[in-house]
């Protein structure tokens, strides 16, 4: 009874005329920013923010949370058509949506992968209810060690999936605790490391430096360089956009197993939905009776892994809703959005602001409607929008991000900070540091050192706190363990390379 | 690793041990306080130590480690000017801004970024930048309500 009355909640809100049209905004906003390679659902979702504002929480969330699974959806037609990933959780779809393409059954890899998105959105909705519901009521009986432990366990996940060095992940997730601590302190409210500038009392805005560090750092390295020639998008006709039975027959398991890989990894801190993709197309390819069709144009390869990362999408829901943890940049950026709006994520979500948790589930399954409707007979304008040239695309860029980084404040102060982090992301990039494990830290560092403050302060200074508790305890057990198995190969590495030397 | 990947590193590393050591001391500064009344700059500190390790290791690692010659002679590539050009560009928008108003500035910033990007004729440059920056107007101002500022000549 419970559940049928939140999930008529949910429709109740989401049917409003004003949330319907936010959430079309977003989905539309979504497709165009996963079409377009440069701007990713972080800068877009930046960018609208602020023009948020003075709308309801629930409206805020529906339509950044449209853009965010959009971007899975327009992902892929860049993927298929361009060979170029629109998002990085569509790199696995150019091995053979582009493939499909080039033997003119683009209409068909186009089809299945905004089919199989719409399956996969569908169902890790189903999942996200029942899972999320269930943590938040489990949630509830945490205290300081548990969230500290929690939230620790989350930064050392989020360093083991770094895709270079994990000594530079670990600092970058150091260096965002430190830019955390920035501003007044919580527990005392004297400023600390604010050098005399008003404007960090408060401390650094999320915004302009999840802007600079993502999307000028982005336009800065595609302008470094000389090579301008313009993307090749496929002329022929797109047509054929409805799977054929044996299309369908050939991806119905893929999209399945695609949706459960997504939905399982989707809920890790970091990389889960990009590590997805890899997966479910590792597991296709391994069980497949003809595995040497992947990578010449197998429609397995397009439905697994675009499955698979819109599953991850609606999974990476979970711990953000749930216990308040963002395990990724996008959903850092919903946190951010829910504090504006004076919402606090957790464990007390659901139960204090049914309106905004049923309101999103309800948004995401009329967005995932939407999606199909824009994606399928929509194609031809997606394609005109590949056929924009990066030269005018990336002052258009810039200028978004100007925008949105001063609407949150109003203040040329952000426009500075935004134009900095563009500088130091921009050398992170070239020197190989991840700016993702920074701006996860950033995020959870103020709530891990108030969980670690208030957890000393019961224990009246003793560590054992940590331990002593059956839930933290085992969560910190697993975190060392993960940091343990990081080291794993180091060590192997090392044995053999000495066992070389010795023969 | 090659040989600029290993000065990367090394240069990398040492900035991070200097900002280390930095936030070390101010944190001493503020007060780490007991364990048992935790202070303002406890977590500041043990996060600089944590930083200063995690240099330390890099620095170590780069240094010791063989290089191999670079692959391709990507850095020459890299234009500089054009990345330096556009952050010194957003820099003056951002001071100007406040004071001149979003039209003009956003004006001279678009005409200045189509030129370095695209090195388009002067007319499209102009007439781009025009049509860029009256369209964001209306869209994020009048539209969506953004508050812009107005600047000396009131618009």
């Amino acid at each position: 009874m419970g559940f049928f009355h939140n999930i008529l909640l949910g429709f109740q809100v989401v049917l409003d005329p004003t949330n319907l049209l936010f959430c079309f905004i977003g989905v539309l906003v979504g497709t165009l920013v996963g079409v377009l390679p440069g701007i990713g659902p972080v800068g877009a979702i930046a960018l609208l923010l602020p023009a948020t504002f003075k709308a309801p929480p629930a409206s805020t969330l529906i339509m950044l949370a449209g853009i965010y699974y959009g971007t899975q959806y327009g992902g892929s037609t860049t993927s298929i058509l361009v060979n170029i990933p629109g998002e990085a959780t569509s790199i696995m779809t150019c091995l053979d949506g582009y493939q499909m393409a080039r033997q003119g059954r683009a209409g068909p890899a186009l089809g299945i992968a905004a089919w199989g998105s719409f399956i996969a959105g569908t169902l890790s909705i189903i999942g996200l209810m029942f899972v999320a519901n269930f943590l938040a009521s489990a949630a509830l009986r945490f205290g300081p060690p548990e969230y500290f432990a929690l939230l620790l366990t989350g930064l050392v996940i989020l360093t083991y999936l770094a895709q270079h060095s994990m000594l530079k992940a670990l600092m970058m997730a150091v260096v965002g605790l430190l830019l955390g601590n920035v501003g007044l302190d919580m527990m005392t409210s004297l400023p600390r490391f604010t050098f005399g500038i008003d404007e960090l009392v408060d401390g650094v805005n999320i915004i302009p430096m999840a802007m600079g560090l993502f999307g000028i750092s982005e336009v800065l390295s595609n302008i470094d360089r000389k090579v301008d020639s313009p993307r090749e998008v496929l002329t022929t006709r797109i047509s054929n956009l409805w799977p054929s039975l044996r299309d369908w027959k050939d991806a119905k398991w893929p999209i399945l197993r695609g949706t459960g890989v997504g939905f399982c990894l989707g809920m890790l801190p970091g990389a889960g939905a990009i590590l997805s993709t890899f997966i479910s197309y590792a597991i296709e390819k391994r069980i497949s009776r003809h595995p040497e069709r992947f990578g010449k144009g197998a429609i397995e390869g397009v439905a697994a892994p675009e499955s698979a990362n819109n599953a991850a999408s609606g999974a990476a829901m979970v711990p953000l809703l749930s216990l308040g943890i963002p395990t990724n940049m996008t959903m850092a950026l919903l946190f951010a959005a829910l504090i504006i709006h004076g919402i606090q994520p957790g464990p007390l979500l659901i139960k204090n602001h049914p309106e905004v948790f049923w309101g999103l589930i309800a948004s995401m399954y009329l967005g995932n409607v939407l999606l199909l409707l824009l994606n399928l007979p929509l194609i031809g304008i997606w394609v005109k929008v590949l056929r924009i040239p990066t030269q005018i695309l990336f002052p258009l860029i810039l200028l978004f991000c100007l925008i949105g980084a001063y609407s949150v404040n109003s203040s040329g102060f952000d426009l500075v900070v935004m134009t900095l982090f563009g500088a130091v992301g921009y050398l992170m990039r070239r020197f190989r540091y991840e700016a993702a494990p920074l701006i996860l830290a950033f995020v959870i560092g103020p709530r891990l050192e108030k969980a670690l403050r208030q957890s000393l302060l019961i224990s009246q200074g003793s560590f054992s706190i940590f331990i002593n508790r059956p839930i933290s305890g085992i969560v910190l057990g697993v975190a060392f363990l993960l940091l343990l198995l990081n080291f794993l190969p180091y060590v192997k590495n090392r044995r053999q390379k000495l066992k070389e030397a010795e023969s | 690793m090659n040989k600029t990947m290993k000065i990367h590193d090394q240069l990398s590393s040492l900035f991070w041990l200097g900002l280390s050591v930095y936030v070390c001391r101010e944190s001493l500064r503020l007060g780490v306080g007991t364990l048992r009344n935790p202070g303002m700059g406890l977590m500041a500190f043990g996060g600089s130590i944590l930083l200063g390790v995690f240099s330390l290791a890099l620095l170590i690692q780069a240094t010791i480690k063989k290089t191999t010659p670079n692959a391709s002679p990507t850095e020459a590539s890299t234009l500089w000017n054009r990345v330096i050009s556009v952050l010194f560009a957003l820099l003056i928008y951002a001071e100007l801004m406040p004071i001149a108003g979003y039209l003009i500035t956003t004006f001279l910033l678009m005409g200045f970024l189509f030129w370095i990007v695209k090195k388009g004729k002067i007319g499209w440059v102009v007439i781009s930048s025009l049509l860029t920056t009256v369209l964001s107007y209306m869209i994020f101002s009048k539209w969506l309500n953004c508050q812009f500022p107005e600047g000396f000549f009131g618009f």
